[in-house]
């Protein structure tokens, strides 16, 4: 198999784990928005802190862009799932905390695909996310807080799920030139 | 309008009044009011309580006011007696609010009061709330609040500045607010029932919906643990175990923490319930303390530690596995255990079932289980606790398996089933895996007949259970030959026991057939012991419509029973069981006695074949039997039904089963359908419809017609009797005898012609003379003296002459037969006259005495001549003319006509003839006839009756011979009466 397919196949498989992902948590906010009876939807406030997107960046930048914010998700995401455990206590077998459980790995499995994805591009330089991850310690703003990573994530996802489809590296179709072209970008900026 | 304060001095409303009213006299008189200085308010947001202290002076009775700031309303106003803490001087009272004291700003003041006496009010305090215009964020308040299920509270919302306030939702519940401030809004929850895992949340809504803040509060109750109880594992030391007892609905930081005699118990939120915590040394009292936000419980237990022995799952078991039994051993964790007397439960489990066999003994490491089956699969596990005080079942080991050594299988269940005609089949019913003790490898069965000494053996597979029997190969079928056959299992360990039943040679046929009701256990049986035996019994059953080689099946009843209820799971609703008991199976099975019965009784699957008919004007319904497997049911009748389209009527009930036929009498002349449903306990059947026509009864009609004819035939026989008695006076008063002529010489027989002349005076009276018609025939007058004239005589003569024409007779009699009488029904007389009766001619002519001499022509072609042919113009004219035949004579005419020779001429004349056939047999004879009537032509005179008749009547000639027939016998009739 040559470097652009395994780009191809591990892209694809990344795709097809985020599409799972984006359903699982769509599954999960709705598990708590019912539980926790949000009625109308809180407003949006990004906790995931990386470069806007631009169709300036090149696939490399996007890719480290994307990783970097999945890596937030997942730092979050384990605050979250520590801070509710602490704070209101867990039902071992309960249906929120089953698919919360499903989310979190399955956003761990999106990261080790994206992580070998963004190897395959050469992409060494890694964004080290800043996040206050300590949460609030008032349990409707905890809840809230908790409310917005699930949506950080599912937003996250959706991003993933178009960026892998978007950029040259899921062209399953075309040659293998994506590879070639993530590494001609490389050698271009060096 | 003031509210009334709830102070925390907790006394109640009247002591407060009575104190004061005390004071104020006692003191009237004697106190100062001072004006209650450096107010200082204390605010415990938590709780909601403001603590209020002052300097007040000797006073002990003040007035308290507590507004809000921003509004100015009175939220509390009170007379309040306050204590001096006798530490700081101050006096002290402390107030609840309703709100949470965050909510909007409190302003307080006070004053001192003696009776009715007052000082001066006190600066004012201010409580700032957070609803200050320097805190603009959208707030809500109280956060985190965690109260008793069923307690009242209120939250607030304040609004951000600039912001609108929409609504607050508790959980899903839109509720009504209170206004406190510009910005404050407040709203109260009565009655709060326990919330979730994760609290309520309350929700408050800004700028129409788009800005949300909230808090959560916990609603739940104390702990309430129970059932704590401590144990010793190990003999050392003490896991205390407890129940939670009820939810108390908060969990995490503010779920319950429990110490057992001041140690910390450690949460495992896996642990299920109940609770447990290991204490490292026995110390024989225990507390337990569970605490909550909401309260805290006790509970303490106390016992010996030899009282409390629960001994741990004995580990790694191991088997030494026999046939029939096998050792279990096992290992304890705890040395102790040696010297600890045990009771111990060693559970076995098949796969049939399960049982549990117990052991004593001190530190029990082994135990030998005896009873096992052959090779069968056992799981086994084992529990132990103290044999003396014994306090509770330790925990089940883990289970492990073996499975036990085969062994020689048991003898099979042997009965047979016989047919009438020697042959049946010897049937065993299959080893279950415990009977087998290993796998079946064969069946070996032997027929053997001990008189005549013969045997025949038979290895069969293991999956066959029935052989085939032909007993007439075997026995001789004396009465008391038997044959007895034995069956044998084998198994790689060796052969069962033999299984023997003996054969019947003579089938019996059942005596009474007892009806049997099945009940919830079966089918109770119930027969009379029979002293004189010690066998055992066979109860036999099958499907009572099987005759031959039938599926039947049985069970061994032991001797001295006598009663069984027979259950299977072969039975089928609808279907009739026989069940038959014998006696002496093994031996020589005697049949004692029968039942019959169904389980549950259904409906005919099948109707009657039914028919109908009509007898005299009853209509006789007769229907056939069902055939018992489609009975379905013991039948108890039939119902006959008349049908009128979807209407049944009931005519008659049945219960006879005997009779199966029904007369319904009394209907009138249709159409009707009849409707047979036999019926069973269960009910009828869909019933057979017959239909009928009842019509009138043709027999009768038939009869009455039958007796006509046969009155006719009698009237006839009677007339034509008479007639015959009477024939003489018939035929002188009908036939008068013409006389004879006289000859007064001698008529040689010398043939030739005689020429006579008629006498002219022989004349035909003319009635009418019709002209001449081709279209119709015509009545032709024929002189007289042609009557007698064949063809050939006048053959060549004009036909319409006024000529007398002579006559030609021939004076040799050649016939001898009898004179034939003109009879009117004579065959050609009376075809002919069916068209005479169009005449009005009475003929009168000259009968000679020779017209009656012949009466059939000779078959020998005496044919008139082919020259008689006549046009229509031709003998016009209204002249007679002689009978003659209308038409050319052709070879036809003479095989049959029996019309005169002269009938062409006549014809084409249109011609007349008498009804009398004036047929001569030949022209010869004509002429021969002629000459033996010398007077012919002679004017004796006959008055004929006969009419004329027209020709054409040659048509008819199979008539006129049919005619000729009964004319020719009732001529030989009357002729016979000559002498």
């Amino acid at each position: 198999m040559t470097g652009s397919d395994h780009s191809r196949t591990i892209a694809a498989r990344a795709a097809a784990i985020a599409e799972q992902l984006h359903h699982e948590c769509s599954i999960l906010l709705e598990i708590y928005r019912k539980k926790e009876s949000f009625t109308v939807d809180v407003a949006d406030s990004r906790l995931v802190s990386v470069p806007p997107p631009s169709s300036q960046l090149n696939t490399r930048d996007k890719l480290r862009h994307l990783h970097s914010a999945l890596l937030q998700c997942r730092s979050l995401l384990d605050r979250a799932i520590a801070k509710e455990e602490e704070e209101l206590g867990g039902e071992k077998k309960g249906e929120y905390e089953n698919q919360r459980k499903m989310v979190k790995e399955r956003l761990s499995l999106l990261l080790d695909n994206t992580g070998e994805l963004f190897k395959a591009a050469d992409c060494t330089e890694m964004l080290t996310p800043s996040l206050e991850l300590d949460g609030p310690s008032i349990v409707f703003e905890l809840k809230l807080w908790v409310y917005r990573i699930f949506k950080e994530v599912d937003h996250w996802t959706k991003t993933t799920i178009t960026t892998l489809q978007d950029t040259p590296l899921v062209i399953t179709k075309g040659p293998a030139r994506t590879a070639m072209s993530v590494r001609s970008t490389r050698s271009t900026r060096r | 309008m003031p509210h009334l304060c709830v102070s925390l001095s907790s006394k109640p409303l009247w002591l407060v009044c009575t104190l004061l009213g005390l004071s104020a006299v006692h003191t009237h008189a004697n106190i100062v009011l001072t004006v209650p200085q450096q107010v200082s308010l204390s605010a415990n947001m938590g709780t909601q309580q403001l603590s209020i202290s002052w300097l007040g002076g000797a006073a002990t009775t003040f007035d308290l006011i507590i507004l809000r700031t921003e509004f100015n309303e009175t939220v509390c106003y009170d007379t309040v007696f306050a204590t001096v803490n006798q530490v700081s001087g101050r006096h002290q009272w402390n107030w609840t609010s309703v709100e949470p004291l965050e909510c909007t700003s409190l302003s307080i003041k006070l004053r001192s009061r003696d009776g009715h006496t007052t000082s001066a009010w006190s600066n004012t305090e201010i409580l700032q709330g957070r609803d200050l215009p320097s805190n603009k964020d959208f707030q809500m308040y109280p956060q985190d609040r965690i109260v008793p299920a069923g307690a009242n509270n209120s939250f607030c919302c304040i609004v951000e500045e600039g912001k609108g306030f929409d609504r607050i939702r508790y959980s899903m519940t839109v509720m009504n607010v209170t206004r406190l401030s510009r910005r404050s809004y407040a709203t109260s929850v009565v009655s709060q029932g326990p919330s979730g895992r994760t609290g309520t949340n309350v929700f408050c809504y800004a700028n129409q919906m788009m800005e949300l803040t909230g808090a959560v509060i916990f609603v739940g109750y104390p702990p309430l643990p129970s059932h704590f109880v401590c144990e010793t594992h190990d003999l050392v030391s003490a896991v205390c175990q407890w129940n939670e007892g009820r939810d108390t609905h908060l969990y995490g930081k503010r779920g319950t923490r429990y110490s057992v005699n001041n140690r910390h118990c450690t949460q495992d939120i896996s642990q299920e319930k109940p609770k447990e915590c290991s204490v490292a040394q026995w110390e024989g009292n225990w507390t337990l303390v569970a605490v909550n936000p909401l309260g805290q419980y006790s509970l303490t237990d106390s016992a010996e530690l030899s009282h409390r022995v629960c001994p741990v799952p004995p580990v790694n078991l191991s088997s030494v596995v026999h046939a029939w039994n096998a050792t279990v051993l096992w290992k304890w964790n705890y040395s102790s255990y040696s010297s600890l007397d045990l009771i111990c439960q060693v559970e076995l489990t098949t796969r049939e079932n399960k049982t549990k066999r117990v052991f004593f003994g001190m530190g029990l490491q082994s135990v030998v289980l005896s009873d096992l089956q052959p090779n069968e699969d056992y799981s086994i596990q084992v529990r132990c606790g103290a044999q003396k005080n014994f306090w509770k079942w330790g925990n089940w080991s883990k289970p492990v398996s073996f499975k036990t050594n085969t062994d020689a299988p048991d003898a099979p269940d042997v009965w047979m089933w016989m047919n009438k005609d020697k042959t049946g089949q010897v049937i065993w019913k299959p080893l279950t895996r415990r009977q087998s003790r290993g796998q079946i490898k064969a069946y070996e069965v032997t027929l053997w007949n001990p008189e005549e000494n013969l045997q025949h053996t038979e290895i069969l597979s293991a999956d066959t259970h029935a052989v085939l029997v032909n007993l007439t190969q075997m026995a001789s079928f004396s009465s008391d030959s038997k044959v007895i056959a034995t069956v044998i299992a084998k198994n790689i360990k060796g052969t069962s026991q033999p299984a023997s039943v003996g054969l019947r040679l003579t089938v019996v046929d059942p005596r009474a057939v007892s009806r049997i009701v099945y009940t919830e256990k079966g089918f109770p049986l119930f027969w009379q012991s029979n002293v004189n035996t010690t066998c055992s019994y066979v109860v036999q059953w099958h499907d009572a419509s099987c005759t031959h080689d039938c599926p039947v099946e049985w069970i061994k009843v032991a001797a001295g029973n006598t009663n069984v209820s027979i259950e299977s799971v072969n039975f089928q609703p609808g279907v009739r069981y026989i069940f038959s008991l014998y006696s002496c199976p093994s031996d020589s099975p005697e049949l004692l006695q029968h039942w019959q019965g169904y389980t549950r009784e259904l409906v005919p699957s099948r109707s009657v074949p039914l028919w109908s008919s009509q007898h005299a004007s009853d209509i006789v319904l007769t229907w056939g039997e069902i055939p018992l497997p489609d009975r379905r049911g013991f039948l108890l009748g039939y119902n006959v039904y008349m049908s009128n389209g979807s209407q049944l009527t009931l005519l008659a009930n049945m219960s006879d089963l005997g009779t199966r036929n029904y007369i319904v009498k009394g209907f009138p002349m249709g159409s009707y359908k009849f409707t047979v449903k036999a019926y069973t306990s269960a009910g009828e059947d869909t019933g057979t419809t017959a239909s009928i026509m009842l019509e009138p009864y043709t027999d009768w009609l038939i009869l009455e017609i039958l007796a006509s004819l046969g009155i006719i035939a009698s009237l006839l026989i009677i007339v034509t009797f008479i007639c015959y008695k009477k024939r003489k006076w018939v035929k002188k008063a009908f036939y008068p005898d013409i006389p004879e002529p006289k000859l007064p010489s001698d008529w040689s027989r010398t043939q030739g012609p005689l020429d006579v002349k008629p006498s002219p005076h022989s004349m035909v009276h003319i009635v009418e003379k019709p002209d001449w018609d081709c279209s119709k025939e015509a009545l032709v007058v024929i002189p007289e003296e042609d009557e007698d004239d064949d063809g050939q005589g006048i053959g060549d003569e004009p036909v319409d002459t006024d000529e007398p024409t002579s006559l030609r007779y021939y004076n040799q009699v050649v016939d001898e037969r009898p004179i034939r009488p003109r009879f009117p029904d004579s065959s050609a007389s009376s075809a002919s006259s069916l068209d005479s009766a169009h005449t009005d001619v009475t003929y009168t002519g000259i009968q000679t005495s020779g017209s009656s001499l012949v009466f059939q022509v000779d078959p020998q072609g005496q044919q008139p001549q082919a020259d008689h042919s006549f046009s229509c113009g031709e003998g016009g004219g209204g002249g007679y003319r002689p009978q003659m035949q209308p038409r050319a004579p052709n070879e036809d005419m003479g095989l049959a006509s029996l019309e005169p020779f002269l009938e062409p001429q006549a014809a084409s004349a249109g011609g007349y003839k008498p009804q009398s056939s004036w047929h001569l047999d030949s022209p010869m004879e004509a002429g021969e006839r002629g000459s033996l009537a010398p007077s012919l032509g002679s004017p004796t005179s006959v008055a004929s009756t006969q009419f004329l008749l027209p020709d054409g009547e040659e048509h008819e000639e199979e008539k006129r011979q049919l005619s000729s027939s009964a004319a020719t016998w009732f001529t030989n009739l009357l002729s016979s009466t000559k002498p």
